[in-house]
């Protein structure tokens, strides 16, 4: 492709029209008088369509800017979708060198149907408000009038940003089903954007080049002249039509992640007569550019800080897993998160270093500085976190969080020194995301899983005995391994004894706790270990002379968590893990054992998950060792039956009654 | 040379500060005891020079113990057009006093204080975003904020919440004595000792050593247990408005004057609109279910606060055209429209919440409340009317607003009266149904339930969700059912007796347990309460259960065919001053088996001595709810 950049003085062009069938100020007394969604009869709203369209200005002074125009048009068909008549519209205002991004309300107005007629009722600016939300985020809020069921609503804006990096979001699905929805971009042939969809609605998308022009004023001297710019642009078209309403259920990671949306990011200047300027097409590219940040790579290569600090950790005869071991626990002691994300520095981190205090960037640069420094071969992880979203294409701005990546010899051991329950290998939750980018020095990168590879195993010791009234006594080790550790130091390190057995009392109603100890809260290289003694008033019961108690007592799980009867997206469970029972229970003088539940064990296809149940007996003790393995910690959709019917065995074993009989 | 060495060595005494004062060492283990925050001191001046005028000058010094602590911690004051902060900054010392960090104004973020319902607002609020290093720590934060509201006085107690203990407290008020300063002290029995000093001008009270409490369950609410001292002027000014308050008659003219008189006017159209509504109707009761049926239809909720506006109900005329407003607003325009044809009612101030039902004030006229409903007189006495709601029905308040003081505000003047107290004979829900039990175990049958009163407040929403969300709801309300599918779902709102009716049938695969050949299962499928509170060892504070409510159920089960009894639970009686319990199982016929279930739940107020006696009648109460039959082939 030719690139054509002429400069004629004094030629306009007219822009004409395209019919379009879906238009804003054509409602139908059908639309209004419509009772509820063709297609989904319990939506509260549905969007009937959404349009928008981006297209560039050219100012001599700041270059090209975008403007992104919106269209939207919704029907409220019941009291609970009057939310929607509140449109909120968050616009960017926190960036250091360029204007803050810009909303302007074109039209608003609300439809209704009275008697026979339809009424239009104009957006006034007393229901426009504009409000800043902090340092970054402002938002206009529109407050259409007299919205009752039945209605339709009608937005126009324009979203005027100066940062061409990245495009607007153009969402398409929302927990109301949207009827139709078009995007299209009109972006001069001197930028080329990667375009990304999120989401498990996939629309038709249409491409096509065209010459087009436009004027712009020009200083001449002391005067000004129009001139007229012509250029090719791209065009592209997203359409997608009766997308439905995706609403909220159990286990999921974070809703925002699910609905289908097309991301725009900048990956190639190509100005006439200059060399193409790329900045994001591949992930070297990536990588690469936010490496040339100061933010990131300077920042990475400070050193001297942190020097007098490191020379009294590391000992001669350190193995390099010592000295890992050594300087993150001194980076996790000494550095506290301000729980800001992002993979640049904000303060810096020598001040962060002195301040003790930094976001993730600072908290985990400091960390590998003093790793390399040290002489252990270590490299930054780029990552998205869980509530972030999945990084699939090569693009900068869906990652938001950095780790460190540390190298003992075959081991890549992954490191986060932000959160005081993390350890060597134990991220926090939050970045456990499928994968990240492993940042090598030459600026060279590859994918690096973040996933634990062994099952965080919880084991659980409990010796029992049943008294004649049919109260259970005993004593329990709880221990805590891994992942399990790391969330039990995360919620309960730090809380007093007594609120721990209150913990445990009133999850397993019906006990009474004594003899609580728990230990190894910070010695990261054991599990962590509970050890109580209980009483148990309610898990037997008495029935005429027989008794019927399930071997796992209060901790038998009865209610299968997975009702739903389909499931849309997959079932998160954060890590794969391990529970392990081991159960000794001794009956009561004078009864004698009718029945125990027969072993089992089952399997979910694939090896996602299994359980094995094992019981035994002698004369009056019987002997339980059962164990579930969760082999993985996202199951997708496709399983969801087969783990529903997994939970439901799952729960019909633990609950399974041994009978005593008297006598 | 030496003397260099001396002042330098003093000169560095000087700026690496240690306050000693502020040493974690020197809190009483009395204070740390059940703790993770201790106030050293919490001081408040307030200094009212004239009716438009006040400052008031805080300063808190803080000793996080833990992390468990840090969100006790707030760093935040707020801000708007009449209310300015003079001074802000705060300083952190680490356990030996020795100063770690200062911070001043421009260290704290300036933010909007969004209330999660406004769309608007224009309350702000200076706060630091501090992130320890070390615990524990001691914050000293002063503030010094100068305003010309003088309607709001902040009340004072030696408590500052549960798990906080506080080591001094004090707060004075000067004031010129033409203002008139009212106080009102609750709950002063012996949970501090507190020391009161009064002048002409000035009042000041003071409390030290406060050990820290913890939470119990079923507590009243803080304002119902803690010493808490109230102050109000009774010549103060609300956004420069200025107003009276010697007593609640005066107080609500003063109101109605000066806040609701200029706001009543209503389109000439819309007046034409409504007469024609009420066409020759002469009931007031009757008009006004029209009116409020027009206004549930015309409008919606939305909050905007802005200055006056956050006390002022926006015009009626403007809630005509934009069909949108807030409470103030909707209950006004309500008003607004009765008035017009010509039917007195009353714009009504309460503090709402289902949490708990917390009073206005009955002998302290002050701006109170948080919330506004309307009332209207009639001969069979006060109507409730919630005109936020577009779907509650006519005169139905609900628990939002139920059992409380609440202020009429009248043209000639305002009154305190008390809202409607739903009873456990209102609140009644009534179950009727049938299942059998297959040989496999598996459970299908039919329900209906009748719910009135709170008991309808809890259900009606169901009949406006998906239906994907009523099967959601069914599923948690049967909880006790596992693998439970809901095959019918039939719902019935009677808005006008405030009834609702439930009509399901269900199915679930294994609700019978089989038990080495037998089956295993709770005959009470349908019904079950699994509600045991919290055991507390020891208990501090009374109880109190807030509304009372009454279940009662019929369920007839059939057994499988060829299926025999071989043990089955007896059923109990329970008659306490909480409230009782009865469950029976009737065997009818060979086959079937009839569950008749009441519950009875009291409201009341209880000693602490009596919680272990209610907390065991809950227990034996669900445990005999889900008591199991065992059926065995014959």
């Amino acid at each position: 492709m030719k690139l054509t950049f002429l400069i004629c003085l004094g030629i306009l062009f007219g822009s004409h029209a395209v019919a379009q069938k879906q238009a804003l100020g054509k409602v139908k007394k059908e639309e209004l008088m419509e009772k509820v969604h063709p297609k989904d009869s319990s939506a509260a709203a549905a969007i009937i369509f959404k349009k928008a369209k981006t297209t560039y200005t050219y100012y001599e002074q700041s270059g090209f800017v975008s403007s992104t125009d919106f269209e939207i048009k919704i029907k409220i068909y019941k009291k609970e979708g009057f939310s929607w008549a509140n449109f909120e519209i968050p616009y960017y205002v926190g960036y250091q060198t360029l204007n803050d991004e810009y909303v302007d309300i074109i039209s608003a107005y609300t439809y209704n149907l009275e008697g026979d007629n339809i009424t239009k009722d104009k957006v006034v600016s007393q229901s426009k408000f504009k409000q800043t939300v902090n340092e970054y985020w402002a938002k206009q809020t529109i407050a259409f009038p007299n919205v009752k069921v039945g209605s339709i609503i009608e937005l126009k804006y324009k979203l005027k940003s100066e940062n061409i990096s990245v495009l607007p979001d153009f969402q398409y699905q929302y927990d109301i089903p949207v009827n139709f929805a078009e995007y299209t971009t009109e972006i001069p042939e001197f930028y080329l954007y990667k375009g990304m969809l999120r989401g498990y609605v996939k629309p038709e998308i249409t491409y096509d080049v065209e010459p087009t022009s436009q004027s712009f004023s020009s200083k001449l001297d002391k005067a000004y002249a129009n001139k007229i710019l012509t250029y090719n642009q791209i065009v592209t078209n997203y359409k997608a039509k009766d997308i439905p309403a995706l609403k909220e259920e159990e286990y999921v990671n974070h809703m925002q992640n699910y609905y289908a949306k097309i991301v725009h990011e900048l990956e190639l200047i190509r100005y006439p007569e200059e060399e193409p300027k790329p900045i994001s097409t591949t992930w070297e590219k990536v990588v690469e550019s936010i490496y040339k940040e100061e933010r990131f790579g300077k920042e990475l290569k400070e050193t001297n800080y942190h020097f007098d600090d490191l020379r009294l950790l590391i000992k001669k005869d350190f193995t390099t897993k010592d000295k890992i071991t050594a300087v993150f626990n001194f980076v996790k002691s000494r550095m506290n998160w301000d729980e800001k994300y992002g993979y640049y520095t904000h303060k810096g981190v020598i001040k962060a270093y002195q301040d003790k205090v930094g976001n993730v960037a600072e908290i985990n640069f400091i960390l590998l500085s003093m790793l390399k420094l040290a002489g252990v071969e270590a490299y930054p992880v780029l990552i998205s976190t869980r509530e972030n979203g999945l990084a699939f294409f090569p693009n900068k701005s869906i990652f938001n969080y950095v780790i460190v990546a540390a190298v003992d010899g075959q081991e890549n051991i992954l490191l986060d020194a932000t959160d005081k329950s993390a350890d060597l290998n134990i991220l926090p939750i939050r970045d456990l995301n499928t994968s990240g980018r492993m940042i090598q020095d030459n600026g060279a990168s590859s994918e690096i899983d973040l996933m634990p590879k062994s099952n965080s195993k919880e084991v659980l010791n409990m010796m029992a005995q049943i008294d004649t009234q049919g109260k259970v006594s005993g004593k329990i080790r709880h221990q805590y391994f891994d992942y399990n550790a790391y969330l039990y130091r995360a919620n309960y390190n730090g809380m007093a004894k007594q609120s721990l057995m209150e913990r445990l009392e009133k999850k397993y109603n019906g006990i009474e706790i004594q003899e609580y100890d728990v230990q190894n809260n910070y010695d990261f290289t054991k599990p962590i270990i509970e050890n109580y003694a209980f009483e148990a008033t309610n898990s037997v019961e008495i029935i005429g002379n027989k008794m019927y108690v399930s071997p796992l007592l209060f901790f038998a799980l009865e209610q299968n968590p997975f009702k739903s009867e389909v499931r849309e997206y997959p079932v998160d469970f954060g890590f794969p893990n391990q529970d392990k029972f081991n159960v000794s229970l001794t009956i009561p003088e004078g009864y004698t054992i009718e029945t125990i539940p027969q072993p089992k064990a089952i399997a979910m296809p694939d090896g996602l998950a299994n359980f094995k149940y094992n019981i035994s007996n002698t004369e009056n003790v019987i002997q339980l060792t059962y164990a579930v393995d969760i082999n993985k910690a996202i199951i997708n959709a496709d399983y969801y039956d087969a783990l529903k019917n997994f939970f439901k065995e799952l729960v019909n074993k633990q609950t399974e009654k041994i009978v005593l009989k008297k006598g | 040379m030496k003397s260099v060495f001396l002042s330098l060595f003093f000169l560095s005494l000087v700026t690496h500060a240690q306050k000693l004062e502020y040493a974690t060492l020197t809190i009483p283990d009395s204070l740390k005891q059940n703790a993770n925050v201790v106030v050293r001191l919490n001081e408040v001046l307030v200094n009212i020079p004239s009716q438009k005028e006040m400052v008031v000058k805080t300063k808190t010094v803080t000793t996080v113990l833990n992390e468990l602590g840090l969100s006790y911690l707030d760093l935040s004051e707020n801000h708007d057009k009449n209310r300015k902060i003079t001074k802000i900054e705060a300083v952190v010392y680490d356990a030996f006093g020795k100063e770690l960090k200062s911070f001043k104004r421009k260290d704290f973020r300036d933010v909007s204080v969004a209330d999660g319902v406004s769309i608007f607002n224009d309350n702000r609020a200076l706060y630091l975003d501090y992130t320890p290093t070390v615990y524990p720590f001691t914050m000293v934060f002063e503030t010094e904020v100068s305003t010309s509201n003088t309607a709001f006085l902040q009340p004072w107690s030696p408590m500052e919440g549960y798990l906080v203990s506080v080591q001094k407290s004090n707060m004075t008020i000067t004031y010129k004595p033409e203002l008139k300063l009212k106080v009102k002290e609750i709950n002063f029995s012996g949970q501090a000792t507190i020391e009161k000093t009064e002048t002409a001008s000035s009042i000041s009270y003071a409390a030290k050593n406060v050990v820290a409490r913890k939470r119990e369950e079923l507590s009243p609410g803080f304002a119902k247990v803690f010493p808490i001292v109230y102050f109000a002027l009774e010549n103060f000014s609300l956004e420069n408005v200025e107003g009276t308050a010697t007593n609640w008659a005066e107080f609500g003219k003063w109101y109605y004057q000066s806040l609701l008189a200029d706001t009543e006017e209503i389109p000439v159209e819309t007046q034409a609109k409504i007469k024609q509504l009420v066409g020759d109707e002469k009931n007031p009761i009757t008009i006004a279910k029209l009116i409020y049926k027009y206004v549930q239809e015309k409008t919606r909720y939305v909050s905007v606060q802005v200055g006056i506006g956050g006390w002022k109900p926006m015009l009626a005329k403007e809630v005509d055209k934009l069909g949108y407003g807030d409470c103030k607003a909707l209950t006004n325009y309500t008003r607004a429209l009765l008035k017009t044809v010509g039917v007195d009612s009353y714009y009504t101030v309460v503090y709402a919440g289902r949490d708990d039902t917390k009073d206005l004030q009955e002998d302290f006229a002050s701006v109170q409340g948080n919330h506004v409903i309307l009332t209207l007189p009639t001969d069979k006495g006060f109507v409730w009317l919630e005109c936020t709601s577009q779907v509650q029905p006519f005169g139905f308040q609900g628990d939002f607003t139920d059992d409380r003081n609440v202020l009429l505000i009248k043209p000639d003047g305002g009154s305190i009266v008390k809202t409607k107290t739903f009873t456990e004979i209102d609140n009644k829900r009534i179950l009727k149904g049938n299942y059998s039990i297959s040989a496999e175990g598996h459970l299908k049958g039919q329900v209906t339930i009748v719910s009135n009163g709170l008991q309808y407040d809890a259900h009606f929403n169901k009949i406006r969700m998906s239906k994907e969300d009523q099967i959601k709801v069914y599923k948690e309300e049967f909880s006790n059912i596992n693998n439970l599918s809901i095959k019918k779902i039939n719902l019935s709102d009677n808005s006008q007796a405030v009834e609702f009716g439930e009509e399901l049938a269900l199915e679930a695969e294994g609700y019978a347990q089989n038990t080495g050949g037998k089956l295993m299962f709770a005959l009470n499928a349908f019904d079950q309460s699994n509600y045991v509170p919290k055991k507390h060892k020891s208990r501090e504070f009374p109880f109190q259960v807030l509304r009372g409510y009454t279940e009662e159920s019929e369920v007839e089960i059939v057994l499988p065919e060829g299926y025999i009894v071989e043990a089955k639970p007896d059923g109990i009686q329970l008659d306490t001053e909480f409230g009782s319990y009865k469950i029976e199982f009737k065997v009818l016929t060979s086959n079937k088996i009839l569950c008749a279930r009441k519950l009875v739940i009291k409201k009341g107020q209880y000693d602490k001595t009596k919680y272990e006696s209610y907390r065991k009648f809950r227990e034996t109460l669900a445990k005999n709810d889900n008591s199991k039959i065992i059926i065995t082939k014959a």
